[in-house]
């Protein structure tokens, strides 16, 4: 089975298996068809195939009579950012945030800097389907035009945008490990910004992934380590392309990746509260937070396209996904791995306490995730087999297969991004979430 | 009558139109090709100015990386000094995006062998299976390589030229040349080759942005602004190359082209009276070259039309110098491919050593008359009129069918030949004097009508 997941947001899948120069020029060509001789922003993260997905999608771009705005390896959320700045009519990331390093992706961009909405990717897919392509003269080709300066500017907006007198008065020392990935050499200029000392760990931009690019507990190792040794404030982990975060508290605790939404949100809300979404398998953690605020949850479907788009539309304060994902639509309706930091910085300089008391604030749920292979052909006829466990009127279709109790949840569905079955199941006590998820996982294990 | 068709893929590589069959999945499919038949390794990329030339070339990056080899960006290059530093380089192979003298929407990529040659017959067909079959070795990421670029590509091509040349002997003439590079490849290493041989030069045609100033074939319909400069100038000589810099044509001091066939007949003269040895050239090239040849007794080999086809008689007959009568210069000590720049410098050479003009060299070369013409014919068609005409002159004249069909009389010869990349016949012919040419292409053409109504 070959590995490719195409979707409204893009397309992700295998180098040398089904990521081709061919593959990336008929979806480049799609978007440059789309886009209709516009300005049209490029970056990648690290990864080593990322000059051959890079070039691919230049010379496509160019053919459709697009100029390509070139940021070279470049953060998406500063991507994001750029494309309103430039005025330009779209962007293409390219990066498999926290896929495994032999994977590769595109990511579409629109005009306002968000992941494409419905409509938007639908068109993508026809045009990529149809495969007529606009195809232009050479006195009308594109040109490729580099760009500098761009990391400031974005940089200067985030540090205005953030208490960043507080933040800077209070001198913190932080520990960074983008994993060699997008962030790699860039978190350097996030730290001078903000007046913090670096510890940087897998700061290279290398391309090679010491760990999975996934912000999550288990991958947080070196960063834990470290964190007492050196004294430092906090510990950050980045995806390959800065869009999620994962926290390591000061005296070496791992903290979940779905802390930081709700950490995020729970101070950000008393400042600015309003509608919060999130999707159906982020910890009740957000659901409490908003309480205390009196703030409207809205869910969606999981993904950044899905959430960005309805923090948009219904006009929301914030999004964000257990994942480690945190929008905040004043700033920009993206995924953003700086600003999340950026606000954790604040609260903590504004709180005056450190990370490990603030996350202590939170309600504690203990939350289980599991993935299991599933070929993609399979997967949601199998997801859909689960409901037998249930008595029907205690599930719910949403995103997958949702069952709600007292003291928790668990949350079924089709990975959009792998061949996997993901399983999260979530409780107050520790037993109970372990014991329902076992559940499904050997149920799903022997339907599979 | 069928038009050209907007896409080529012969001998000589790919040739198509931008905007329409020259895309960049094409492009990328070849690049995966070329890079599977060569295996992994480092493959120098290199481009005239043509404004497609971005475009096709990171196509071609993406296929090669797809394939796990490594892409040498060299930019825009003289075609010469692409195969020199393909060679020099160690490199495993070359592409060239360019489209040599075709106009401005079109472009091509051709390929180059690790000898820094452009690959031959069986090497192109082995090479065309893999493409047709589309069984490319895709590599996983571990064997990725990166893409690079390289500074000065041209450094190795100039220092051939210098150590090649009597830069001394040159360099005292300080001749005043007025260069036309046709906002070509040349550009790139113009100023400092006559600058190193001491010449005070004007050059005019040179800026990179693929808009050509005027046709980028070297006839001289094409020439006037050169020709007045000359004048302007006072120069001693006048210089034109093609968009990939491989085909030189001569102004004389008079501002007066001496036609391009001129440019390999003086070199060949040159060489001859320093180094005596076979010549090579093609079947549609200049009587001129077997006369200066006859004149100390050396071979003149012909060919099929078609540069490698030149190239890889040069080699086997360990050959002194060869080209071909459209202004392409081959000179083997310094690199067994067309070359303007070792043109330039031979004329050069020769009009310091001999102390003469380039109209009193001309005078040296026996005076030909030469037309150039062509008739529209189906690919069928043009297979019926050759089959017919060989039939028709067989035992009767002096004849050579290595390509099309060559007739030598006493005191003329024609040449017919289907071409490979349009649909129609190519006459070349030439005779001592204008009326005789003329009567012979006129003759011919009809009797080939003739012969297309017959069918």
């Amino acid at each position: 089975m070959k590995l490719l997941k195409i979707g409204i947001s893009g397309v992700r899948g295998i180098v040398g298996e089904t990521i081709t120069p061919h593959l990336v020029m008929d979806f480049a060509s799609a978007f440059g068809t789309y886009c209709n001789s516009q300005k049209v922003l490029l970056a990648r993260d690290t990864r080593l195939s990322g000059p051959m997905l890079h070039t691919a999608a230049i010379s496509a771009l160019l053919a459709t009579g697009c100029d390509v705005l070139d940021l070279g390896i470049c953060p998406a959320p500063v991507l994001q950012y750029m494309v309103k700045k430039l005025k330009a009519k779209g962007a293409i990331s390219i990066s498999a945030g926290h896929n495994d390093s032999n994977w590769n992706a595109l990511t579409f961009i629109n005009q306002h800097g968000t992941y494409l909405t419905e409509y938007q990717g639908e068109e993508i897919l026809d045009l990529y389907h149809l495969g007529k392509f606009k195809k232009v003269a050479s006195g009308n080709l594109g040109k490729i035009k580099p760009q500098k300066d761009y990391l400031d500017t974005y940089f200067k907006s985030l540090s205005q945008f953030l208490d960043t007198e507080s933040i800077r008065k209070a001198n913190f020392k932080i520990i960074i490990d983008p994993c060699n990935g997008g962030g790699a050499g860039i978190v350097d200029l996030f730290c001078q910004y903000l007046n913090c000392e670096l510890i940087p760990v897998n700061n290279e931009q290398s391309g090679y992934f010491p760990h999975d690019p996934e912000p999550r507990p288990r991958n947080a190792k070196e960063v834990a380590s470290i964190i007492q040794i050196t004294e430092a404030n906090v510990g950050f982990l980045l995806s390959s392309d800065v869009s999620r975060v994962s926290i390591v508290s000061e005296d070496g605790e791992t903290l979940s990746e779905e802390y930081t939404f709700p950490l995020v949100a729970d101070y950000y809300l008393k400042k600015k509260p309003g509608t919060v979404i999130t999707n159906h398998c982020t910890s009740r953690m957000i659901e409490d937070a908003a309480d205390c605020y009196n703030c409207h949850i809205v869910k969606t479907k999981v993904g950044q396209s899905y959430s960005v788009q309805s923090l948009v539309d219904e006009g929301a304060v914030m999004a964000g996904e257990g994942s480690g994902g945190v929008a905040i639509r004043e700033f920009q309706p993206a995924f953003d791995g700086f600003l999340t930091m950026g606000i954790i910085l604040e609260m903590m300089a504004v709180s005056n306490k450190k990370i490990s008391k603030i996350a202590q604030q939170l309600p504690r749920y203990h939350i289980v995730k599991e993935k299991i292979y599933c070929p993609p052909v399979k997967a949601h006829s199998v997801v859909g087999e689960v409901k037998r466990l249930y008595p029907p009127q205690e599930v719910k279709v949403l995103d997958g297969i949702k069952v709600e109790k007292k003291d928790g949840w668990i949350h079924i569905r089709a990975s959009a991004t792998e061949p996997m079955i993901r399983i999260i199941s979530e409780s107050t006590s520790k037993e109970k979430a372990q014991e329902r998820l076992e559940k499904v996982s050997n149920y799903i294990s022997q339907q599979v | 009558m069928r038009k050209r068709l907007p896409l080529k893929i012969s001998i000589s590589g790919v040739r198509g139109v931008t905007g329409d069959s020259l895309t960049p999945q094409l492009s990328a499919s070849f690049a995966q090709a070329f890079g599977s038949y060569l295996g992994r390794g480092k493959v120098i990329v290199g481009q005239d100015t043509r404004a497609s030339g971005t475009m096709i070339k990171n196509a071609i990056f993406s296929g090669l990386l797809s394939v796990g080899c490594q892409p040498v960006n060299i930019d825009i290059c003289p075609i010469p000094s692409i195969l020199i530093f393909t060679k020099e380089k160690k490199a495993v192979g070359g592409i060239a995006v360019t489209a040599s003298h075709n106009p401005k929407d079109w472009n091509g990529l051709k390929f180059i062998n690790a000898k820094g040659l452009f690959l031959n017959h069986p090497q192109i067909e082995e090479f065309l299976d893999i493409y047709h079959q589309g069984d490319f070795s895709l590599v996983t990421v571990d064997h990725y390589r990166s893409l690079v670029s390289e500074k000065n590509p041209t450094n190795i091509h100039l220092n051939k030229l210098l150590n090649y040349l009597d830069v001394d002997l040159i360099r005292r003439k300080k001749f005043k040349v007025v260069a036309d590079c046709c906002n070509g490849a040349g550009t790139v290493l113009m100023p400092q080759f006559l600058k190193n041989l001491g010449c005070q030069m004007t050059l005019i045609n040179t800026t990179l942005d693929g808009a050509f100033a005027h046709h980028p074939e070297p006839l001289p319909e094409n020439l006037n602004r050169l020709i007045n400069m000359v004048k302007e100038k006072k120069a001693d000589i006048g210089f034109v190359q093609d968009a990939d810099a491989d085909r030189l044509s001569i102004i004389n001091e008079k501002g007066e082209p001496i036609g391009e066939e001129l440019s390999l007949a003086l070199a060949v003269k040159y060489i001859l009276n320093k180094k005596p040895g076979a010549v090579v050239t093609n079947l549609s090239t200049t009587q001129a070259i077997d006369d200066i040849s006859g004149e100390i007794n050396v071979p003149v080999f012909r060919t099929k039309i078609g540069e490698i086809n030149v190239v890889e008689e040069i080699i086997n007959k360990k050959a002194v110098i060869g080209g071909e009568g459209n202004g392409g210069v081959i000179l083997p000590e310094i690199h067994p491919c067309r070359d303007s720049f070792t043109a330039m410098g031979l004329i050069l050479e020769y009009m310091a050593s001999s102390g003469k003009s380039v109209s009193q060299l001309r005078q040296g070369i026996p005076k030909y008359y030469m037309i150039k013409d062509k008739i529209d014919a189906t690919s069928d068609q043009a297979h019926h009129i050759i089959r017919e005409l060989k039939k028709q002159y067989s035992g009767k004249e002096q004849i050579s069918t290595l390509d099309g069909l060559k007739i030598n009389f006493s005191q003329a010869w024609i040449h017919i030949r289907p071409s490979n990349t349009e649909p129609i016949i190519r006459l070349v012919a030439e005779a001592k004097n204008r009326k005789m040419v003329e009567n012979l292409v006129e003759s011919f053409k009809k009797e080939i009508l003739e012969v297309m109504e017959w069918k």
